[in-house]
């Protein structure tokens, strides 16, 4: 058959390379960032849009969607064409696909520092960036799509099976998790509230784990792995069976983020099992990776691709061990709320995601610039600084975690709690989080010793902008006469079309239940909604990102009902939208913070005190002031707007309350105001720091009231 | 690892062999010059994945169908405060001698300031001048100046003020070393900065 001659165009691939190493440079010194701030609060003193609670969702934004998102653009621009005989489908989607992606990317840098998030992990941006995201994703999912429909090689590879499972998942994934009501440009509600909102989070926050820090490098892997070891793949039964297994059961697996939580034990139970199922078919990935290494092993002594490849592949296989590891309850015990949380989210990313994209891009440069790579010792100090640069960030973290989960369990032999303050906890493992500053500079050290190796290389060669080709055009008269999966191979529409069914199911099967069947959330007749002042202050707190230290659930366990109190109750969450359960208590507990009988109560002028200066109150505390709290008038001009937001999506205000809700908003605003001016405080009802307090002293004190009838109900 | 027992013997001519590492290269699968080989899966991992599903089906059976009470967290939970509960029974048996009187020595008073420090601090500061809980250190009493006074306040709390019960986070001793330690050490003291008098005053 004729021979049909193409380009494959790179420019494309460059600008995402390009946009990986900048984007990266900048979500890793936010991170680093917001380390320091953990053992140095006062670093950004009174600085609203640099606290901890508002860079912290800047940072995990930035590395997974600006970082690892460019990094899989760039490879999958690079290898889709080469892997299917043909350009890529429109070069106009593509463009528009990169500026697009960048341009949500300075969104996210400008709106996340000033507190516009809507709190639920690696989904906070708001709602016209929500849209922008899934509009860009489902362009880049036409042009993957298409380029697979015109391809001309007959069946399409094992990277591309991963490209086509990351698109149709990402997208489901974003869009059922962000359906949000608005309130403003800036501000909405989700839909979903409690519990059903955690678990439908968590679906989302676990698969984004697979499906954007996974499923996408897996392809990576597949393409530059062979590429650059001259191999052929170790076992081509072993990609599809690991391939389908990982995509059908990795969806199944978010409830393990919340293990011992008010979701009930069945969804947990699946949550666990599915996590255990995880451990073949993620290191079946691992193994294809390695295994196609063999008879090359002494290239990957002296190549510092290949040995970012490898350490990048096996950083996989341990986090991917350690995962199944931690949604073992009596594991996630200990585990949850702490810092190994940290720790192993880290082995995936600096190992994984960052060792992959790094070695990528010294394999890739080159060939764009035709010429050799500026520094092949550079490039091997890079390997060295990362490799040490993760294990400081991890090791130290692995600790702390042990030690303070210990001692958070710890009882005298009184019975007591043997730590009861807190903050003892903390201290203790500062030096740890030192190290893991010292972990995360040398990591960002090596990125900047890459930028300046790119650097040079792009100034030595010459780009090549495009490169030619040539293959016999694909016969689409001629019927696809293979067996089995080989069969699926040559029908890539109907193969997303299956995978869209394969992703779809666990999610489905978690979910629904959650939604239809009363059971899973027992009702509370005496939990009812926040007052509008209580709203308000919500509002401030999911701004500020108090959820990112503060966790607001109590597990049934004895040393968290005796430091905390009761356990919290899925009925109680009800009307929280969104849920702010956290993930992580760098401080304590807030569930039932309000709760005048327990350990932690803690009276208005405390909290307004604390607010202005968390050191004043507890001398070794690593919260950072909140002194803009204080100073600054709170903004009612949306207030009635949330309540008619709210009661749209069921919360039992009585009606025409969204009319009376500023009134009734200034009235609790005096009496709080009034209370702490009687202490000697000098504070103005507007503030505020008025409305936060009225939000922590409602916390978990709806189930001790005495009375079920509306506390609206005369007002 | 287990090329040899392969079963596509039909189509045996069909395969090139991998130089490196003698395994077979499966023919036409060729994308951008990158090869697959016809390699099974590892045993080891078909067991490790056979195990999994295994571990699976069993946990599930044993919630779903056994309800075992280790896999109920509400069970869970209960279990593990009956065997608290237990111990504390146990303990308040043996502590039955206790006697509400001031405790003078250096060694409970030198406790009593431990817990002060840790726990009573927070409100009322490490030396006692008071900042949102009153100064402990003057001769002024919102409550009462007697041993009684302070360690019913101590044991039930004033709730309305902010002040929390201790009773289930302290033991008697540990209370009574804390009551001691303000009666002797604190008061009459002078702390950095005292906070303005409250309640009324007792000669």
């Amino acid at each position: 058959m004729e021979l049909q001659k193409f380009t494959y165009d790179n420019r494309l691939s460059r600008l995402f390379l390009q946009a990986t190493v900048f984007w990266g440079l900048i979500g890793m010194l936010v991170g680093l960032t917001i380390a320091i701030e953990l053992v140095w609060p006062l670093m950004t003193n009174g600085v609203s849009w640099l606290s901890f609670g508002r860079l912290r969702p800047l940072h995990t934004n930035a590395v997974i969607f600006a970082f690892v998102g460019n990094g899989m653009f760039t490879g999958i621009y690079y290898s889709t064409p080469r892997l299917l005989k043909t350009p890529m489908y429109s070069k106009m989607l593509g463009n528009i696909h990169f500026w697009g992606w960048q341009l949500i990317i300075v969104a996210a840098v400008f709106t996340l520092p000033l507190g516009i998030t809507v709190s639920k992990e690696y989904a906070e941006l708001e709602w016209p960036i929500d849209i922008a995201i899934a509009i860009i994703w489902v362009i880049f999912g036409i042009n993957l799509i298409m380029t697979t429909v015109k391809r001309r090689v007959k069946h399409i590879y094992v990277a591309i099976w991963f490209y086509i499972a990351t698109f149709v998942t990402v997208a489901v994934l974003h869009i059922v998790n962000s359906i949000n009501i608005p309130v403003s440009l800036a501000k909405s509600y989700p839909v979903y509230a409690g519990i059903q909102d955690a678990l439908v989070q968590w679906w989302y926050g676990h698969n984004a784990v697979a499906f954007f820090l996974t499923t996408p490098y897996l392809g990576l892997m597949y393409y530059f792995i062979p590429k650059a070891a001259n191999r052929p793949i170790y076992s081509y039964k072993l990609s599809i069976i690991h391939f389908w297994a990982l995509i059908f059961l990795y969806i199944w697996a978010g409830p393990h983020h919340l293990l011992y939580s008010a979701l009930p034990d069945w969804v947990q139970a699946l949550g666990v099992v599915f996590s255990i199922m995880l451990i073949a078919p993620s290191w079946g990935g691992m193994i294809n990776g390695l295994l196609t290494l063999r008879g090359a092993w002494d290239k990957v002594r002296e190549d510092p691709v290949l040995k970012m490849f490898v350490v990048g592949v096996t950083a996989y296989g341990m986090s991917t061990f350690e995962g199944p590891l931690l949604s073992l309850k009596s594991v996630n015990a200990i585990s949850h709320f702490t810092d190994w949380t940290i720790a192993h989210v880290h082995i995936g990313t600096l190992g994984w995601n960052g060792m992959l994209t790094f070695g990528m891009i010294y394999w890739m440069l080159p060939r764009l610039y035709k010429t050799k790579l500026f520094s092949i010792k550079l490039a091997n100090a890079h390997f060295w600084l990362a490799t040490t640069g993760m294990l400081f960030f991890a090791v130290p973290l692995y600790f702390a975690a042990f030690t303070q989960s210990l001692m958070w369990k710890e009882f005298t032999e009184e019975g007591f709690l043997k730590y009861p303050n807190f903050i003892e906890t903390v201290t203790q493992i500062l030096p740890m989080y030192w190290l893991r500053v010292l972990g995360g500079t040398l990591y960002v050290t090596g990125v900047i010793l890459m930028i300046y190796n790119v650097w040079k290389t792009m100034k030595m060669g010459a780009f090549v902008a495009t490169e030619q080709d040539e293959a016999p055009a694909l016969d689409k008269r001629k019927p696809n006469t293979d067996k089995g999966h080989r069969f699926l191979e040559g029908k890539p529409v109907l193969f997303t079309g299956l995978a869209l069914i394969a992703i779809l199911i666990g999610g489905m099967v978690e979910i629904i239940p959650m939604f239809m069947v009363k059971s899973n959330v027992p009702t509370i007749a005496s939990v009812q909604p926040y007052t509008p002042l209580e709203l308000e202050g919500r509002d401030i707190y999911v701004r500020e990102g108090c959820y990112t230290c503060h966790s607001q659930m109590i597990r049934p366990f004895r040393s968290e009902v005796e430091r905390y109190g009761d356990y919290t109750k899925a009925g109680e969450t009800v009307y929280d939208h969104p849920f702010q359960f956290g993930s992580k208590r760098t401080g304590p507990d807030l569930a039932r913070e309000g709760v005048k009988s327990s350990r932690n109560y803690k009276p208005d002028s405390w909290h307004y005190n604390h607010f202005l200066s968390p050191q004043k109150m507890v001398a070794e505390s690593i919260m950072p002031p909140y002194s803009w709290i204080v100073e600054d008038d709170l903004d009612v001009s949306t207030t009635a707007a949330k309540i008619r937001v709210m009661m749209k999506m069921g919360v039992p205000y009585p009606e025409g309350f969204d009319e009376r809700a500023v009134d009734h908003l200034k009235k609790q605003a005096n009496q709080i105001a009034q209370g702490l001016r009687d202490g000697g405080i000098d504070v103005e009802d507007q503030k505020e720091v008025i409305a936060l307090i009225a939000y922590i002293q409602r916390l978990g004190t709806d189930i001790y009231r005495d009375s079920n009838e509306s506390i609206f109900s005369d007002k | 690892m287990t090329t040899e027992n392969h079963n596509n013997n039909t189509e045996k001519d069909t395969y090139e062999i991998d130089t490196l590492t003698n395994d077979k290269l499966i023919s036409e699968h060729s994308y951008d010059g990158i090869q697959e080989l016809n390699n099974d899966m590892p045993t080891w991992w078909k067991w490790l994945f056979i195990l999994s599903i295994v571990f699976a089906i069993v946990y599930l059976v044993r919630l779903w169908v056994f309800r075992a009470d280790d896999l109920m967290q509400s069970k869970e939970f209960q279990s593990e405060m009956a065997a608290a509960d237990l111990r504390k029974s146990e303990k308040d048996a043996g502590s039955a001698a206790f006697e509400l009187m001031l405790l003078e020595d250096g060694a409970s008073l030198a406790k009593g300031k431990e817990t002060w420090d840790k726990i009573c601090a927070v409100c009322h500061l490490i030396d006692g001048g008071g900042l949102v809980g009153p100064n402990m250190t003057d001769n002024y009493w919102i409550h009462g100046n007697k041993l009684e006074d302070l360690w019913r306040v101590v044991e039930e709390g004033v709730l309305e003020k902010g002040m929390i019960a201790y009773k289930d986070q302290l033991s008697q001793q540990q209370r009574l070393e804390v009551v001691s330690y303000i009666l002797v050490d604190l008061v009459g003291s002078t702390p950095a900065n005292p906070k303005e008098p409250q309640g009324e005053l007792y000669e």
